[in-house]
């Protein structure tokens, strides 16, 4: 989501240019628009999705190089003349001075127009209707004056989705819920939709409407912790079951909810799983960076969490470099065990981390920081005095200091004693080293291939078969089959052969 | 009918709530009856349009009677009427004029679920205050709760006990006195593991006991032993412990990668 800015920018540059740029690129975005009418339209004919989710697949790329007019020509092609679908379509878009400028030198449009068809007759199928909508929707939300306009428009689609119940509509349905969502969202009033999110999702749900299902429960996830509303954000994912067979994309997203939710939870690891499943999920780096950012720095929050230090090579990736600077000094703060550095950096690093909604996560290392602290202390010393550990450490008080070792004896964090009358810790012993074999390795390695398993599970799952391929491995199948047969009657015969030889012998 | 009478409990509530010292016993019964009324005018759980002003003196008697329950000492209660307030607070917040009670309340709500241990809703319930994460620090009635938490989880236990003293509310005290009985099982088994022994003198103010016979009772239920004549308390030491090997999970872990690596190959 935080790369919209950087997007509008790209389409700036990008209208800027696009004189030249239509007719260079070989499909021009009208050509594009008109050969996913075609799509779309088989579709529909052949009862096959597949299509469908084919035209959405290139949605993102082909909205950014869009722009009215090419929307207007592409609905003035669609439709025949008298069309009352063409004429609330055309409504919808905003006059602008491009209008008049391309009435006045349609050249290029209407080459295009001459290539592709001939005048329409017959009024096309009404997905095409809602995805011209779900186009013009994704229009208006270029500009900010657009906004008002694109949420009475998404919120009259849905009317008519929900009107037609076309199942053929389902996996545009889904895109549609997500303009409907970005609509509300700008016009800063998500939790006006929610209701009408959640009525959807139960319908959706009634009738195995995957795509839908899945598109909309995240929707709500997000509206939910958009108000922090963990709690009914928990019962929502207890409640439902998110679709099996949905995309990638959609499951990227929830895998971060549920990792966002889990985390506040203080259920670490579950968190840590779930941002794994998201980051491995979510598309390249290159084509979304909002998104593999912000699952970054949450995941770097609940590795520390969780009292592992995140890899490195995290901190060097390109995307991520700039971004999560705050987090890497946090990072070294916490590695080091400096009470002082990690309270300086999240103060200075405060508004990052609010904006990022991780402050209160953050906070909650603070303990992580001593505790490290402790240990790089018992590690290099065998004898110190609690007031040393408190002057190191940069603790309140001795008083303190001894309670916070006894906790980290007790919690297993190091290994020593207090010796109360002398005042100091006596740190290591000929137990310590006994630790980490036997049930420990077995439980890491466990961890680790439990890890590889389900990376190779999920990406089996993930895997596409061709249809039909099956037949061509059953005909090989029954031709084997055929020459074990023959084989098995030859063996019979030769024994034979041998009986009869056996019995001349 | 209904409405005016619910004006005068209401009137009647407030006065017997604002006496001092307050009558809690008859708050208590004209609270049940508050309640009736609320549920007959629908404004227990309301939904939706209502008029601010009803709105506002059914928050009222619910803050109230949550305030109440904790002043009898009725956590289940509190747990109810706070729940009941939800709504106020989050749904109807940008309709009504935010209430005085409001902090105070969701503060002591944090500190009951400190005192249950529930830390993860703890944790759920901090996230999802309304309040910019800088705003905690300032907010007392927040703060209060949320370093108690930080406290408690880091181990500075003296600053949690010298933080009784500092509860913004007077209705706080009720619940970090069941919060000492926490730390101190906390501190006990803490010493357990890090002192081999420990003068009585130092367990004393390490327990934050005010005499030796309340600490003797405590060592009795722990099960430690205490010398008189050299006044010493020895924790026994658990010895090496047996570790045992986990049996049954290696075997069924070492069955579950056979399975997996049949399915692959």
């Amino acid at each position: 989501m935080k790369s919209t800015d950087k997007d509008e920018n790209k389409d700036e540059k990008k209208q800027e240019n696009k004189g030249e740029e239509v007719k260079k690129e070989p499909p021009t975005p009208l050509a594009e628009i008109k050969s996913n009418f075609v799509l779309i339209d088989r579709a529909v004919s052949t009862l096959e999705p597949r299509f469908t989710h084919r035209v959405l697949r290139t949605l993102t790329t082909l909205v950014k190089r869009l722009d009215e007019t090419i929307i207007r020509n592409a609905i003035q092609e669609a439709y025949p003349k008298e069309s009352t679908t063409k004429s609330t379509l055309i409504s919808w878009l905003p006059t602008t001075s491009e209008d008049i400028e391309m009435q006045v030198d349609p050249t290029p449009t209407s080459a295009a127009t001459a290539k592709f068809a001939a005048p329409v007759t017959s009024e096309p199928v009404p997905e095409v209707d809602i995805y011209l909508r779900l186009l013009i929707i994704n229009q208006l939300l270029k500009s900010t004056e657009g906004v008002s306009k694109a949420k009475e428009l998404s919120v009259e689609t849905v009317k008519k989705m929900q009107a037609l119940n076309r199942r053929s509509l389902d996996s545009i349905a889904a895109k549609v819920w997500f303009a409907v969502e970005r609509a509300f969202e700008l016009a800063g009033d998500i939790s006006e939709a929610r209701p009408m999110f959640l009525a959807a999702q139960r319908t959706a749900a009634l009738r195995h409407d995957d795509d839908t299902q899945a598109s909309l429960i995240n929707r709500l996830l997000r509206s939910y912790l958009a108000y922090s509303l963990y709690d009914q954000a928990d019962k929502l994912v207890s409640k439902t079951t998110f679709p099996v067979s949905a995309g990638n994309p959609q499951y990227a997203r929830y895998h971060y909810y549920l990792g966002r939710i889990k985390t506040v939870q203080l259920n670490y690891s579950d968190a840590h799983t779930n941002l794994q499943q998201a980051i491995r999920r979510a598309p390249p780096a290159t084509v979304a960076p909002g998104f593999y950012q912000a699952v970054h720095k949450l995941f770097v929050v609940v590795e520390l969490l969780m009292g592992d230090i995140p890899d490195r090579s995290i901190f060097r990736h390109p995307v991520l470099e700039k971004p999560l600077k705050g987090y890497f000094e946090i990072v070294k703060a916490v590695r080091t065990g400096s009470l002082s550095q990690f309270q300086q950096t999240v103060l200075k690093h405060a508004a990052l981390f609010q904006a990022d909604k991780t402050h209160t996560l953050i906070t909650r290392l603070r303990q992580n920081v001593i505790k490290t602290g402790i240990r790089r202390l018992s590690l290099s010393y065998s004898l110190i005095s609690l007031k040393d550990i408190c002057v190191k450490l940069h603790l309140d008080s001795e008083e303190d200091a001894e309670y916070i070792v006894g906790k980290s004896i007790r919690d297993g964090v190091i290994d020593g004693r207090l010796v109360h009358e002398k005042g100091w810790m006596a740190c290591g012993g000929a137990g310590g080293v006994k630790r980490g074999y036997g049930a420990d390795v077995a439980e890491t390695f466990s961890r680790r291939i439990g890890y590889c398993l389900e990376l190779h599970n999920q990406s089996v799952k993930a895997m596409r078969y061709p249809l039909n391929a099956h037949r061509k491995e059953l005909a090989d199948a029954e031709g084997a089959r055929e020459r074990e047969k023959e084989l098995a009657k030859e063996i019979q015969e030769g024994d034979l052969d041998d009986e009869d030889l056996g019995g001349e012998f | 009918m209904a409405q005016n009478q619910l004006k005068t409990q209401y009137t009647d509530l407030k006065r017997s709530f604002e006496a001092k010292p307050a009558d809690l016993k008859k708050c208590g019964s004209l609270l049940a009856k508050l309640k009736i009324g609320l549920i007959e005018t629908g404004l227990l759980t309301p939904q939706g349009e209502h008029g601010v002003d009803d709105l506002v003196v059914a928050r009222d008697i619910l803050e109230i009677g949550a305030i109440w329950s904790i002043r009898t000492r009725d956590v289940p209660s509190f747990d109810r009427y706070f729940s009941q307030l939800q709504t106020f607070y989050t749904d109807y917040s940008s309709v009504l004029p935010p209430s005085k009670n409001e902090y105070p309340i969701r503060g002591l709500n944090l500190i009951r679920l400190l005192t249950q241990n529930r830390i993860a809703d703890f944790h759920t319930t901090l996230e999802s205050l309304p309040l910019p994460a800088d705003a905690i620090a300032d907010n007392q009635y927040i703060s209060h709760p949320v370093n108690l938490e930080q406290w408690l989880m880091e181990g500075s236990y003296s600053k949690v006990w010298n933080a009784r003293e500092r509860a913004p509310v007077e209705e706080y005290k009720f619940f970090v006195d069941s919060l000492m009985g926490t730390i101190r099982n906390e501190i006990a088994s803490c010493e357990e593991a890090a002192y081999e022994s420990l003068p009585l003198k130092d367990a004393l103010t390490l327990l934050f006991f005010n005499n030796q016979s309340e600490l003797l009772i405590f060592a009795q239920q722990r099960g430690w032993q205490v010398d008189l004549s050299k006044s010493l308390i020895t924790f026994a030491t658990k010895g090496e412990e047996q570790v045992d090997i986990p049996k049954q999970k290696l075997i069924s872990s070492a069955l579950a990668y056979a399975r997996e690596l049949e399915q692959i190959v």
